[in-house]
């Protein structure tokens, strides 16, 4: 699938959201969408799954089958778990209840098959729109966020259900802005900040990372956290800093390391 | 796009969005009908008109029943075109269900309507007039529904103000006189065809029909050519 020269706003004076964006995705991989809040990463990921369409350029060779889990769910619905997803895979043209057990059994949902939608949990609710995007096996799956709300078994789940859709020569792109990328160690990396989109292109390499080590204002610490997970740097943790050495700012209280 | 349908209607009843224009029909139906007898023509034209902005409310509260997130979903399940064409076929259905309700209220409950009179139409052509004029309210008001739905008008307030403005125009631009008749549905032209004392040649009836389509066509392709860029 290719960006070919995208340019995206919302509405005819509105400011551009995104601006000549040209990248590629390859049929097994796995891109992870990085960027601070409103930076555009969840109108790329609409933009990739077809969801927006571009008022510049276009989204080339997109496959046929996209399966997209939006940011937020869309719970105010009047069926349950069970007959949402029945419903989701009769769109689908998927016959029979074999797909929609499947996902309620492999999520873990099983227990709220019967629960209306609005009354879900936000994880739980996730996980819906998790098994809705999967009922038929897709060529490109767009997660938005996908681990918001989930708990930490679900959590797992995930880069191991993205494992299987590349294995078998599909394309994920998915955003983070909580660090749980570690849990996808091939991944490609795009960062979008001032409406472009830059592409690091390669995967992640660990032999190619320096460790940097940064003083920050005990205030500051989890607000640079996420500012540096969302430019796609991974922290590896937060410690208070050993002792403040003479001339230094005695306000810096913590310690960032990162790479 | 069968399924998508059926998923639109079961979510428009279970989600009891379908019972403030059913109590709002069945209140302008009494009107219409409770307060005595008139021929089979004339009393079915009346409320073809009178219904025509019940029903395009109907249509968009239907189109409005489901969430714009869900609505995208669906879209990339069964493609733009089916998802645009589910939901006004949805609507349309709803539609034809009010018509049928409107053609039986004036047998039962409110025995409305009279025998016809002499040089007066038959009680089948009135029927079948009815029908029509029913018939041509249907797909003008899902039309209009349709342009004043969130996925095209964004807020509510701007939807109101299409369906309002919509519904009012077709009342104003369907009068006798009017300078721009042909900028709204032939929903007034078709009850003042039905009231006359004689009724009109076949090919007038045509003509309706025609102009109609028409105007469905003009309406539906614009709202199909703003739900190419808002989803």
């Amino acid at each position: 699938m290719r960006f070919d020269q995208v340019w995206f706003r919302y509405a005819r004076r509105a400011a551009w959201t995104l601006r000549t964006v040209s990248a590629t995705v390859e049929p097994g991989a796995t891109v992870v969408v990085l960027g601070r809040n409103g930076a555009g990463k969840s109108t790329l990921l609409q933009l990739a799954a077809g969801v927006l369409r571009p008022v510049r350029g276009a989204v080339h060779d997109r496959p046929p089958i996209v399966g997209w889990v939006p940011e937020r769910f869309p719970a105010d619905q009047p069926f349950t778990a069970q007959q949402y997803l029945t419903r989701m895979a009769a769109l689908r043209g998927l016959p029979g209840p074999a797909r929609v057990e499947h996902w309620i059994d492999r999520l873990g949902l099983g227990d709220h098959r019967h629960t209306r939608l609005a009354d879900l949990s936000k994880g739980t609710a996730q996980k819906v729109g998790l098994a809705q995007a999967l009922l038929s096996a897709p060529g490109l799956l767009v997660l938005d966020e996908p681990w918001e709300g989930l708990d930490a078994v679900a959590r797992t789940l995930i880069p191991g259900i993205v494992a299987e859709i590349t294995a078998a020569g599909g394309a994920v792109l998915v955003s983070d802005h909580r660090g749980e990328i570690a849990g996808l160690p091939d991944a490609i990396h795009w960062t979008v900040a001032g409406g472009a989109v830059h592409t690091t292109g390669e995967p992640q390499s660990e032999a190619d990372e320096v460790v940097v080590e940064v003083a920050v204002r005990r205030a500051d610490a989890d607000d640079t956290v996420a500012r540096l997970r969302a430019d796609g740097h991974r922290v590896l943790g937060v410690r208070p800093a050993p002792e403040a050495s003479p001339g230094a700012d005695a306000s810096s209280a913590a310690g960032e390391v990162a790479r | 796009m069968i399924a998508l349908v059926r998923m639109r209607l079961v979510a428009f009843v279970r989600g009891g969005r379908a019972l403030p224009p059913i109590i709002t029909a069945l209140i302008v139906l009494g009107v219409i009908h409770g307060g005595g007898q008139s021929p089979a023509a004339p009393a079915y034209g009346y409320s073809a008109v009178m219904l025509f902005p019940v029903l395009a409310w109907q249509a968009k509260l239907l189109l409005d029943a489901e969430p714009d997130g869900q609505r995208r979903l669906a879209r990339l399940a069964v493609g733009a075109r089916r998802e645009v064409a589910a939901g006004l076929l949805a609507a349309s259905l709803v539609g034809l269900v009010f018509c049928a309700v409107a053609m039986l209220a004036p047998w039962w409950p409110f025995h409305a309507i009279s025998a016809p009179g002499p040089g007066e139409p038959s009680l089948a052509a009135g029927l079948a007039l009815g029908a029509l004029a029913h018939l041509l309210a249907v797909p003008a008001a899902v039309a209009l529904g349709a342009v004043a739905s969130r996925a095209v008008t964004r807020t509510v307030r701007n939807g109101v103000a299409v369906l309002v403005s919509g519904a009012v125009l077709t009342i104003v631009l369907g009068l006798s006189g009017s300078v721009a008749p042909w900028l709204a549905p032939p929903v007034m032209a078709t009850a003042r065809a039905l009231a006359a004392e004689e009724l009109p040649p076949a090919g007038r009836f045509w003509l309706l029909a025609s102009w109609t389509a028409l105007w469905c066509a003009v309406v539906v392709g614009g709202y199909a050519r703003l739900r190419r860029r808002r989803s």
